[in-house]
């Protein structure tokens, strides 16, 4: 096992990983009665063809890694995974993205039955007919629900705006027309090739013992042996946008915009998470609270609401801005005039930098932002990074103007959204 | 963690102090009885403040000043607490410990500025600032609907008592809004910092009498205050007849919401059985809601139930196809009958007490519930956490069985979506 200490936040991650490929992240705490375990694996809606070890090629259904998250908690015994997690007082979920899918037990008590249980359930498909069957009501009102959510369409029609075949522009619910599809003979295939021990991890942060857990884990998924090898072909994604504008027209009051940046990252020789990181400061710089931009806006009532954020994909990285503003058009102007007219400030560049290493101390304190900040890392970065706190102390400027030199801020996808 | 309450006679001081936490947080409380027409005033004033001061004169600058303090956080809220409107100001920074010597006391002072010293010529709020709240007010209340389930929330409420403060919309009025100018912005907030009581709470690793004496620094109120109108809401007694209301909405799902007033409840049961009912009824997904209307018939992706003990109102509440709106309803019926009946499990109450337990233990794992919970024994007299856990665990299923039956079944809310499904 090994011991990774993260430097200037007092706090350790133990590390292990299985022969049969699991890996598995631990970081007790010493002063919390809380603790979080999440069970994930590396496949979410992303996938929607794969080849096998024989050579088959697979076609999935939309929505299908998020069917069979609802799904992994129907069990043979009949025993349901919420009510044993609630005998104890803990509260169990899980939840489906693009990359991922993860079932997460969080509480106070019964840790180490509680952790078996979890890796147990996760590890024991029971799909039949009726039970695929009965799914299939619940997760078409979830879908429903979301698409009443004026912002949640927003983003989706910016997605397919921005691309052109990635499975990024398909809500990762699917469509009701798509989920009717779907058998339990697909939810076992899918099953067999991405819930494997080399495709899966643990991360366990709280108050518990390392050593127990990883004695459990062991136990629990040690014997496990991979079973399929699915292939998944990376699909290949063009470098300029799919649309350019979109207009829709919602039963909204108050207009909203969508801006999509596709940039494509084959030129840029940085490490990924630094350049993460620069993207994230030179957006924050441009956009953020304490921007000039932002101050603009507010004093001439353009913006009431803005939202901003980084995607990760092979290849590229898209930045999403959606915000709620009574005249989009000027509104529109105003951020296009930013990305054509950048400058940075060193002053603004230090100042964000120490903004960031308080927010990191910040987040150690809580078991919660914990658990999400590291889930992020492995999930991007195959793995812990010890030494944030200096990747950010010795981010500088002369990086950054070397990323925006390679930045095409032309290749942009904007949405309108306005009142019917 | 070591409690000090002390009385300062303008305000009470609450410092809770342990070494949990990196940060220190600090939350001062403003309640008065909650008036309808007052609602959109206070958010206008709680808006403004963090807009700009004196000092720092504007939003930018207030906000570059927070990052310079290490990230300091600051935020506001309104909220309804039974007959009372609370208004909080936070703050959350680092310990020094993390950042440099006096950073805390300069937070403490920064928050202090944006509450005692505003953006104020002439007894007048800035009128441009006074302009950007109001413009971005209105645009919050004409997208209330986008927010469909707590909009029907809303709608519920006023179809079931349009007089009771449970009613009263926190987004505020628009017919409210025209009538605020700079001038009587002003007056509203001396108002407040005069008459409002004031509770401060601090929670993180602090010495207590450097606290004691850096907050009598920074906080100054002038007068003494008298108490005091109760806190819990006299709920209006349950229609015989059951009231159906329905709006449409342009979306694919619906709303279904289900106003159950409790009437007669005593202190006990409104804090201990009743609890224990609502979850047993709709608390999670080993609920009967749930595992009847969700797991059982497909009806749904969320149903649950929640019981607010100051209003003494429980509420149901589910998002549904609009034609299955009569069935579920009626499983619904069935389900609060069949817990009135005590048509559940020794088991449902065990896991009742121990999902109530675990959230009562996590109370101490974050600093703003922390504060919260201070706040609840302050203002409405709660048990201590070990009181509640002993006499939560003491609950016996006559008990919850006599509670579950003050439960009524007043108004039925459905906000019924019209559009035609795309698929």
């Amino acid at each position: 096992m090994q011991k990774i200490d993260l430097l200037g936040l007092d706090i350790a991650c133990y590390k292990e990983k299985l022969k049969n490929g699991l890996e598995v992240f631990m970081l007790p705490y010493e002063n919390k009665k809380n603790y979080f375990i999440s069970y994930a694996t590396r496949f979410g809606s992303d996938v929607l063809e794969f080849v096998d070890s024989k050579g088959k090629k697979h076609k999935l259904c939309e929505g299908i890694a998020h069917f069979l998250e609802h799904k992994m908690f129907e069990q043979e015994d009949g025993v349901d995974p919420f009510t044993f997690f609630s005998e104890s007082g803990t509260d169990s979920n899980a939840s489906t993205s693009f990359d991922n899918t993860q079932y997460i037990c969080y509480g106070t008590k019964k840790f180490e039955e509680n952790l078996r249980y979890l890796l147990k359930f996760v590890n024991s498909p029971y799909y039949t007919d009726e039970n695929v069957l009965k799914e299939k009501g619940i997760i078409a009102e979830e879908i429903k629900m979301y698409e009443d959510i004026p912002d949640f369409k927003l983003e989706m029609k910016l997605r397919e705006a921005l691309y052109k075949n990635s499975s990024r522009r398909i809500d990762i619910a699917g469509s009701i027309e798509e989920i009717n599809k779907i058998t339990k003979e697909d939810l076992y295939n899918c099953y067999n090739s991405f819930y494997s021990p080399e495709n899966m991890f643990v991360l366990i942060v709280g108050n518990f013992s390392y050593k127990k857990a990883l004695k459990i884990i062991e136990e629990e998924i040690g014997d496990i042996k991979n079973r399929n090898k699915p292939k998944v072909n990376t699909i290949k994604e063009p470098v300029a946008v799919n649309t350019k504008e979109v207009i829709l027209k919602e039963n909204i009051e108050v207009p909203k915009i969508g801006l999509g940046l596709k940039v494509s990252t084959k030129n840029m020789k940085m490490d990924d998470l630094e350049l993460d990181l620069y993207l994230n400061l030179l957006t924050t710089l441009i956009f953020g609270s304490s921007s000039e931009f932002r101050e603009r806006v507010r004093n001439e009532k353009l913006l009431s609401s803005m939202y901003i954020e980084w995607e990760s994909l092979p290849d590229f990285k898209t930045f999403y801005l959606m915000a709620s503003t009574i005249n989009p058009e000027k509104l529109l102007e105003e951020i296009k005039y930013e990305l054509d007219n950048l400058n940075i400030s060193i002053n603004a560049f230090e100042r964000i930098k120490k903004v960031w290493i308080a927010n990191e101390v910040k987040i150690i304190d809580s078991i919660d932002a914990t658990v999400n900040n590291i889930f992020d890392d492995i999930l991007k970065y195959r793995k812990i990074i010890p030494n944030k706190l200096d990747i950010i102390r010795n981010m500088n400027i002369d990086n950054m103007n070397e990323i925006i030199k390679n930045i095409n801020f032309k290749n942009i996808s904007i949405v309108k959204m306005i009142g019917k | 963690m070591q409690y000090i309450k002390k009385d300062l006679g303008s305000f009470k001081l609450h410092l809770i102090k342990t070494d949990k936490f990196k940060t220190v947080t600090l939350r001062v409380v403003f309640h008065s009885p909650i008036k309808k027409e007052e609602i959109t005033i206070r958010n206008i004033l709680t808006d403004i403040l963090l807009q700009s001061s004196k000092e720092y004169n504007s939003r930018r600058d207030l906000t570059i000043k927070a990052e310079d303090l290490y990230a300091a956080d600051i935020t506001t809220n309104n909220q309804r607490v039974g007959n009372y409107i609370v208004s909080s100001f936070i703050l959350q920074v680092l310990n020094d410990k993390y950042t440099e010597k006096n950073n805390l006391d300069e937070s403490i002072k920064f928050l202090s500025e944006i509450i005692f010293n505003p953006d104020v010529l002439n007894k007048e709020f800035n009128k441009e600032k006074l302009d950007i709240v109001k413009n971005n007010a209105v645009v919050a209340l004409n997208s209330i609907k986008e927010d469909a389930s707590s909009y029907s929330l809303i709608r519920l409420a006023e179809a079931f008592d349009k007089n009771s403060p449970l009613s009263y919309r926190m987004t505020g009025y628009l017919e409210d809004l025209e009538d605020i100018n700079e001038a009587n912005l002003y007056k509203y907030y001396e108002k407040m910092i005069e008459s409002d009581y004031v509770d401060i709470f601090v929670v993180g690793d602090f010495d207590n009498d450097e606290m004691l004496s850096t907050i009598k620094k920074y906080f100054k109120f002038k007068k003494l205050k008298k108490k005091k109108e109760d806190y819990f809401l006299k709920i209006k007694k349950c229609n015989s007849k059951r009231l159906f209301a329905k709006e449409t909405i342009d979306n694919t799902q619906s709303k279904l919401a289900i106003a159950c007033p409790v009437n007669k409840l005593t202190d006990y049961e409104r804090n201990y059985p009743l609890i224990l009912a609502n979850i047993i009824l709709g608390g999670g997904t080993d609920s009967k809601l749930f595992s009847e209307v969700r797991e059982k018939n497909s009806l749904c992706y969320t149903i649950h139930s929640f019981f607010n003990k100051v209003d003494n109102l429980l509420v149901i509440a589910a998002g549904i196809d609009k034609d299955n709106a009569v069935k579920t309803i009626d499983l619904i019926t069935k389900q609060l009958n069949e817990l009135k009946k005590g048509k559940f499990l020794e088991k449902d109450i065990n896991i009742a007490k121990e999902f109530y337990n675990t959230a009562v233990e996590e109370i101490s794992e974050n600093e703003h519930r922390i504060i919260n919970d201070y706040l609840s024994r302050e203002l409405l007299g709660t048990d201590s956490i070990d009181e509640r856990i002993d006499k939560m665990n003491k609950v016996t299923k006559q008990e919850i069985i006599k509670a579950s039956k003050k439960i009524g079944m007043d108004t039925v809310f459905l906000l019924e979506g019209v559009k035609n499904a795309e698929n």
